[in-house]
């Protein structure tokens, strides 16, 4: 029979690697109702198939590539893939997401979505073309970076259409918070690569020539009305010519730009590092990924002096944030130089900028010394030591091998009190929200599902006050402490609201550059655009019962794996100490828990444990509680018992 | 002859460019034929350098080698809009034309392997409406 809803290819592929197995499935009808897509699929997939207590780097664990019914449409940005796997770096639910041209190809390969388990026992990459896959040899790509991967692959099949996600140097070394690259485009958080490297699978490659259908021919109109929306939103035009570093001089303005290690929220060099200054010295040219209407990536070459010849699609404003005022690095032609070795690599640069900080300020406490980094003095504002230690921690060379475990892990080891350092939630290096400056995100990174991140909430609407947006999606009475960055009023429903918006744009699957920054669309019109891709027939309601059910699915993952409230906490140092600018004064402390309180109650979770609760039967998730009750996390089971 | 109306590729690096973004491809291929396929599109973005993308369209010539290269007479001028088009029932896919071709703008469509390219729309260009960067235009010009 015929899968039922247009939008999909209507099969996957399921790859055991120990075996050297590929059987092709057909998308089930259910999966696509209740889950949608993208990052939906690969949730319950990893309920379903990876059991508590899995250690992330074994052939147990599920790596998982999808598309959304969105995915290879004129939709707009609807080019992004979605990776999920048990994190490697938090050891809880983890996913990861990029731009690039990769899920389309795999969708007109014939393919909604690709599984992969077990383990081989030498170099695998799996090539995919037109509704066929096989496992192919790469010992001869081990240890090429992701540049040279895609070189070799293109001139090895003589197409250079084809696509590829892969990983480089520091998956093959399980660095544990590697990522997965395409076109120098990261799926970089939460340690996929490492994944990846786990299991030999050093890329996939996929050429595609069929097509993606959709139900109704109204679609194509609809997706010229919102991408017009977004070209006529007042912030395009800026996101457009700076991309995401025109965030750098306004952050700091406010005191949201992390510098020395979260010690402040403002970096008196800012100007050094600024879009402006990019553009000036060393834009090339500007770089959008498919179907997007924005096109925010811009490609830069340093054009002089010792970093000259580097080359990168486009740095972003977290790498400027990490590589940069993280460390006090002031220097912007070595930003780019670091830029480029993580995306050859293979490294998150928010995770690596952020243990080389941690590094430094342990060295400058004294808690490391030259012993332990082999004679590399860290030092605060010096490129040298940012680039020697993302060589370091790619090549898992001596502290780099330490800090290749990420800053918890790594904390540990050191011991002496170097946790304190350590800014991260649940295993997570802390991506460039200085959450004292924007009160939301104080919420927003210890309710993320896969540990401090702006994207699972990404509350934008108070980051520099997006009223129109706020009155729209939200309505005037909650102004104006709704937009206002140093007020937790509302927060927990704008976090809420983000989080199920959000986990739908990563099943759909679209950029979140147009539902949440800048805010141009929304619920009605995913609803509507979804509807008429698909021909469900979904409307608001449903929609974000659809959310809700993943972003629940998400927790009871993390629930099942050990975490609760006690979990859901910024790190120490966010917690005592005030924040720069508008946030002086500010401390996390005092304010997350009235606001995690409020969250809980508006999640329908128990307020004690944080555990979501029966509730979640309402959800279609019967099963899932049931297994939660079957392990005593479940609060009305605890409460049987007395 | 009327003057040949074309579509043409206007640029001013680094900020106003084509930026690979191939939502020309899919209007393209959902104009003709109701789907999402860059493979049926009549104008492919190619990868010049890693971050130079560049849309390929055909530019109507005035003396189409296309044309002449094409052993049944598939290939002709529409004297309304001046577009050269490919007339569908003719062509027999033997890839002459996308060999004679110096803009290398013809390719063959993956299923029903026949040569297929830049028609216009039939005046109205949707890669021109649906470009986002506003870098295709419509001239009027000799060509």
């Amino acid at each position: 029979m015929l899968f039922e809803y247009s939008g999909y290819t209507g099969k996957y592929l399921r790859v055991d690697l120990t075996r050297g197995k590929i059987v092709e499935v057909p998308t089930e009808e259910w999966r696509a109702r209740l889950y949608l897509g993208g990052n939906g699929f690969g949730t319950r997939i990893i309920w379903d198939e990876v059991l508590a207590g899995t250690d992330p780097l074994s052939p147990e664990n599920r790596l998982i590539f999808a598309t959304g019914p969105l995915t290879g449409t004129i939709w707009p940005s609807a080019g992004r893939l979605e990776v999920i796997g048990k994190s490697p770096l938090t050891g809880i639910y983890g996913d990861a997401n990029s731009g690039g041209h990769f899920a389309p190809e795999l969708k007109y390969a014939g393919y909604d979505m690709i599984i992969f388990q077990g383990r081989s026992g030498k170099p695998l990459y799996l090539w995919i073309e037109d509704d066929s896959a096989e496992l192919r040899d790469a010992s001869h790509l081990w240890g090429k970076t992701t540049w040279e991967t895609e070189e070799i692959i293109h001139r090895d099949h003589g197409d250079d259409k084809i696509e590829i996600a892969g990983i480089g140097p520091a998956g093959e070394k399980s660095v544990r918070f590697a990522s997965v690259i395409t076109r120098g485009r990261a799926a970089a958080r939460t340690g996929q690569g490492a994944i990846m490297g786990s299991k030999n699978l050093k890329c996939i490659a996929v050429r595609g020539t069929k097509d993606v259908k959709v139900a109704d021919d109204e679609f194509y109109d609809y997706a010229y009305e919102i991408h017009q929306q977004i070209l006529a939103n007042d912030y395009t035009p800026n996101e457009s010519r700076y991309g995401t570093p025109g965030l750098v001089t306004l952050m700091n303005e406010i005191g949201r730009f992390p510098t020395k290690n979260f010690q402040r929220g403002d970096f008196e060099f800012a100007n050094d590092i600024s879009a402006e200054v990019i553009e000036r010295d060393f834009l090339v040219r500007r770089v959008g990924c498919f179907a997007c209407p924005i096109g925010c990536g811009r490609a830069a070459e340093v054009r002089e002096g010792p970093y000259k010849g580097i080359y990168t699609e486009g740095v972003e404003y977290e790498t400027i944030n990490a590589l940069g005022a993280r460390s006090w690095n002031r220097d912007m032609a070595s930003i780019l130089r670091g830029d480029f070795l993580c995306d050859s690599y293979g490294l998150d640069t928010i995770s690596t900028g952020g243990a080389i900080a941690f590094a430094i300020e342990c060295f400058e406490k004294g808690i490391i010394t030259k012993k332990d980094t082999g004679g590399l003095e860290l030092k605060w504002g010096d490129p040298e030591v940012v680039l020697q230690l993302i060589e370091k921690i790619a090549r898992r060379e001596g502290v780099g091998d330490v800090l290749a475990e990420g800053v918890r892990r790594a904390a540990q080891k050191f011991g002496n009190g170097a946790d304190y350092y350590a800014i991260h939630v649940k295993g997570m290096e802390t991506s460039a929200q200085d959450p004292r400056a924007q009160q939301s995100y104080i919420l927003a990174h210890i309710t993320s599902t896969r540990g401090a991140d702006h994207l699972k909430g990404f509350p934008c609407i108070d980051e520099s006050g997006y009223v129109d947006a706020a009155v729209e999606r939200y309505g005037r009475q909650y102004l104006p402490e709704i937009v206002d960055g140093v007020s937790t009023k509302y927060k927990p429903m704008v976090v809420k609201d983000g989080e199920e918006l959000g986990v739908i744009a990563d099943s759909a699957i679209v950029c979140k550059f147009g539902t949440q920054f800048p805010p141009c669309y929304y619920w009605p019109e995913l609803a509507r655009g979804i509807s008429l891709a698909t021909g469900m027939e979904l409307d608001v309601a449903e929609l974000k019962k659809i959310g809700e059910r993943i972003y629940n699915l998400q927790r009871c993952f993390n629930v099942r794996e050990g975490i609760s409230r006690k979990d859901d906490t910024q790190p120490k140092r966010i917690l005592v100490e005030g924040g720069s600018g508008r946030a002086k004064g500010y401390s996390a402390g005092p304010l997350q828990d009235p606001m995690l309180d409020e969250y809980y109650e508006l999640r329908r979770w128990d307020k004690k444990t944080g555990w979501p609760t029966r509730a979640i039967e309402e959800l279609d998730l019967k099963d899932v509680a049931d297994a939660l009750e079957k392990i005593g996390r479940l609060p009305e089971s605890q409460k049987k018992k007395f | 002859m009327s003057m040949a109306k074309r579509i043409v590729l206007v640029e001013d690096p680094p900020l106003k460019t084509c930026v690979g973004c191939r939502t020309c491809e899919l209007a393209c291929s959902f104009f003709h034929e109701k789907v999402f396929n860059p493979q049926k599109s009549r104008v492919q973005v190619i990868r010049e350098e890693l971050a130079i993308s560049r849309p390929i369209f055909c530019v109507q010539c005035s003396d189409p080698p296309c044309a002449a290269a094409c052993s049944q007479g598939a290939i002709v001028r529409n004297t309304k809009m001046g577009a050269v088009i490919i007339v569908e029932d003719l062509c027999t896919g033997c890839g002459a034309c996308i060999e004679a071709c110096p803009f290398r703008a013809i390719w063959l469509h993956p299923e029903k392997k026949i040569a297929i390219k830049c028609d216009l729309c039939g005046g109205l260009p949707v890669c021109i409406k649906y470009c986002p960067q506003r870098v295709l235009l419509y001239t009027e010009e000799g060509g």
